[in-house]
C-alpha cells in the first residue's frame, strides 16, 4: 500500500484531503468551507502574533494597540489583517449557512448542529477581540452586551457583576476577555475537527440534492486545485480591502481612548452582528429583546430537528421555498441596515415587522421540507 | 450518535460507494477535447439563461426589500422636518 494510505497519521491527511470521495458537480458555494479554515488559520497566526505585543490592561492596552502600528515591524498590516479578517470570517460563514439553508444541508444533524456552535462561538470570539484595543466602543458595546445578562429573571444582576469582575466593566473585564478571546479560537478549531468528521462519514452533499454515489471524483486535483484557486482569488480581495479600505469597516468612536463618562451617540456593533442588534432593538421589553437576540440564532437548531427523515430538503425543487429563501436575504440586509441606524420612529417600526418576518420565515423555511415529505407521502 | 466501527473509517471510500451494474458510460478523454470549446457562443447564452431563470425569485424579494429601505429613509427624512415636528410635536 502506498506510503500516503498506510502512515497512520498521513493516512488522515490522505481521507480529507487527496482520496476523499467528492461530488464531481460542487459549485462554487462549497468553496465557502475551505475559505473559513483558511481565514480561521489567518487570524489564529495573525491574532498570536499581535498577542506577543498586545497588553491586556485597561490602563495600556490602548496605547500598546498604537504601538503596534508604529513600533512593531508590519503591526499595521497584522492589525488591519486580524480586523479585516473577522469581516470576512463572518462574510464567509453566511455564505457557507445560506449555501446550507438553500440546499438543505441540514439533513446532517450532526454537522449542522457543530457548525450553528462554531457560529455562536464565533460570535462569541469577535465580541470579545473587540473589546480589546479598549476605545469608547469596544468600551460601550461591552457594557451594552453584558447589561443584556441582567434581564435574565433572579441570577440576572449577580451574574453581570460576575462576568464584570466588578460594579462596572473594567479592567478585570478586559483581562479576562483577552484570556477567553485567545482561549475560544482554538475550542472553534476542535469544532471545525469534529465537523468535517462528521460531514465526511456522510460525504459532501451537492447543487442537485441527490445522492452523488454515483458520481464522484477524488478531492485531489479536482478540489484541491479549486480551492487554491479560490484562495488566490480571496487572497487578492482580502488585501485590496486590507491595504486600500482597512478602516472602512472600523467605527470612528473606536479611536478614541474609553471613557467611563461619556456614552457615544450611536452605540453599534460591527456591521456582522447588525441584524441580531436591531432584532434586540426592536422589542420593546428588555428580556423579550434579549430572548429575541438569543432566538435569532439558536432558530437555526430548529432545522436539524427529524432532518434524517426528510425526502425532500432545501429549496432547490420547490419555488415557493427558493421565494421564502430569497425573502429571508432580504430581511436579513434590511435588519443589518436597520441595526445602523437610531432607534426612533419610523425605523423602529420598520425594525420590528422585519423581526416578525425574519422569524417567520425562518419557521416556513423549517417547516415546509417537512410538510413536502408529508405530502409527498400521504399522495 | 452511537459511532459504528465501519463509520470509524471516515466514511465510504472508493469501491464502496454504491451498487451500480449494467450501466455504460461513455465519455471524452480530457486529453481529446478543447477545454474551453464553445466557451462564449455556448458559454455566454447559457450563463444569461440560467441568470433568467433565478431572477423571478431573486429580484423580487430583494427589490421589495430595497422599496422598503428608501421609503423609510425619505420618510425619516420627512419626519424631521420642521412643518412636520410642528403638527406632530418634535424631539425624542
Amino acid at each position: 500500500m502506498t506510503f500516503r494510505k498506510s502512515h497512520p497519521l498521513i493516512k488522515i491527511v490522505n481521507s480529507t484531503l487527496v482520496d476523499l470521495p467528492s461530488p464531481a458537480n460542487l459549485s462554487v458555494n462549497w468553496n465557502y468551507g475551505s475559505l473559513l479554515g483558511l481565514v480561521l488559520v489567518i487570524q489564529l497566526v495573525s491574532g498570536i502574533v499581535l498577542a506577543t505585543r498586545f497588553s491586556g490592561h485597561s490602563d495600556i492596552s490602548f496605547d500598546s494597540v498604537i504601538s503596534i502600528y508604529q513600533d512593531s515591524n508590519y503591526g499595521w498590516l497584522l492589525r488591519l489583517v486580524h480586523s479585516t479578517g473577522a469581516s470576512f470570517f463572518f462574510l464567509f460563514i453566511y455564505l457557507h449557512i445560506g449555501r446550507g439553508l438553500y440546499y438543505g444541508s441540514y439533513i446532517y444533524p450532526e454537522v449542522w448542529n457543530i457548525g450553528v456552535l462554531i457560529y455562536l462561538i464565533l460570535m462569541g470570539t469577535a465580541f470579545l477581540g473587540y473589546v480589546l484595543p479598549w476605545g469608547q466602543m469596544s468600551y460601550w458595546a461591552a457594557t451594552v452586551i453584558t447589561n443584556l445578562l441582567s434581564a435574565i429573571p433572579w441570577l440576572g444582576s449577580i451574574l453581570v457583576e460576575w462576568v464584570w469582575g466588578g460594579f462596572a466593566v473594567g479592567n478585570p473585564t478586559l483581562t479576562r476577555f483577552f484570556a477567553l478571546h485567545y482561549l475560544l479560537p482554538f475550542v472553534v478549531t476542535a469544532l471545525v475537527i469534529l465537523h468535517i468528521f462528521y460531514l465526511h462519514l456522510y460525504g459532501s452533499s451537492n447543487p442537485l440534492g441527490v445522492s452523488s454515489n454515483t458520481n464522484k471524483v477524488s478531492f485531489h486535483y479536482y478540489y484541491s486545485v479549486k480551492d487554491l484557486y479560490v484562495y488566490f482569488v480571496f487572497f487578492f480581495i482580502f488585501m485590496f480591502f486590507t491595504l486600500k479600505y482597512g478602516y472602512s469597516f472600523m467605527d470612528a468612536e473606536n479611536f478614541i481612548p474609553a471613557n467611563p463618562l461619556v456614552t457615544p451617540t450611536h452605540i453599534q456593533p460591527e456591521w456582522y452582528f447588525l441584524f441580531a442588534y436591531a432584532i434586540l432593538r426592536s422589542i420593546p421589553n428588555k428580556l423579550g429583546g434579549v430572548l429575541g437576540l438569543v432566538l435569532a440564532v439558536m432558530v437555526l437548531f430548529l432545522f436539524s430537528i427529524s432532518s434524517t427523515q426528510l425526502l425532500f430538503s432545501g429549496t432547490i425543487y420547490s419555488p415557493l421555498a427558493r421565494l421564502t429563501f430569497w425573502s429571508l436575504v432580504s430581511v436579513f440586509f434590511l435588519l443589518t441596515w436597520l441595526g445602523s441606524c437610531p432607534a426612533e420612529s419610523p425605523y423602529t417600526e420598520v425594525a420590528l415587522a422585519s423581526t416578525i418576518a425574519y422569524f417567520s420565515l425562518m419557521v416556513i423555511m423549517c417547516v415546509w421540507p417537512h410538510v413536502s415529505t408529508y405530502l409527498y407521502l400521504k399522495s | 450518535v452511537i459511532l459504528l466501527t465501519n463509520q470509524l473509517k471516515m466514511g465510504k471510500g472508493f469501491g464502496n460507494l454504491a451498487y451500480v451494474r449494467n450501466q455504460i458510460w461513455f465519455t471524452l478523454s480530457p486529453y481529446e477535447q478543447r477545454p474551453f470549446a464553445k466557451a462564449i457562443k455556448t458559454g455566454l447564452p447559457n450563463t444569461l439563461r440560467r441568470i433568467t431563470e433565478e431572477a423571478p425569485y431573486v429580484l423580487p424579494p430583494l427589490l421589495l426589500g430595497y422599496a422598503i429601505y428608501s421609503w423609510t429613509t425619505s420618510e425619516a427624512h420627512r419626519r424631521s422636518r420642521k412643518e412636520y415636528q410642528a403638527i406632530h410635536g418634535g424631539g425624542h
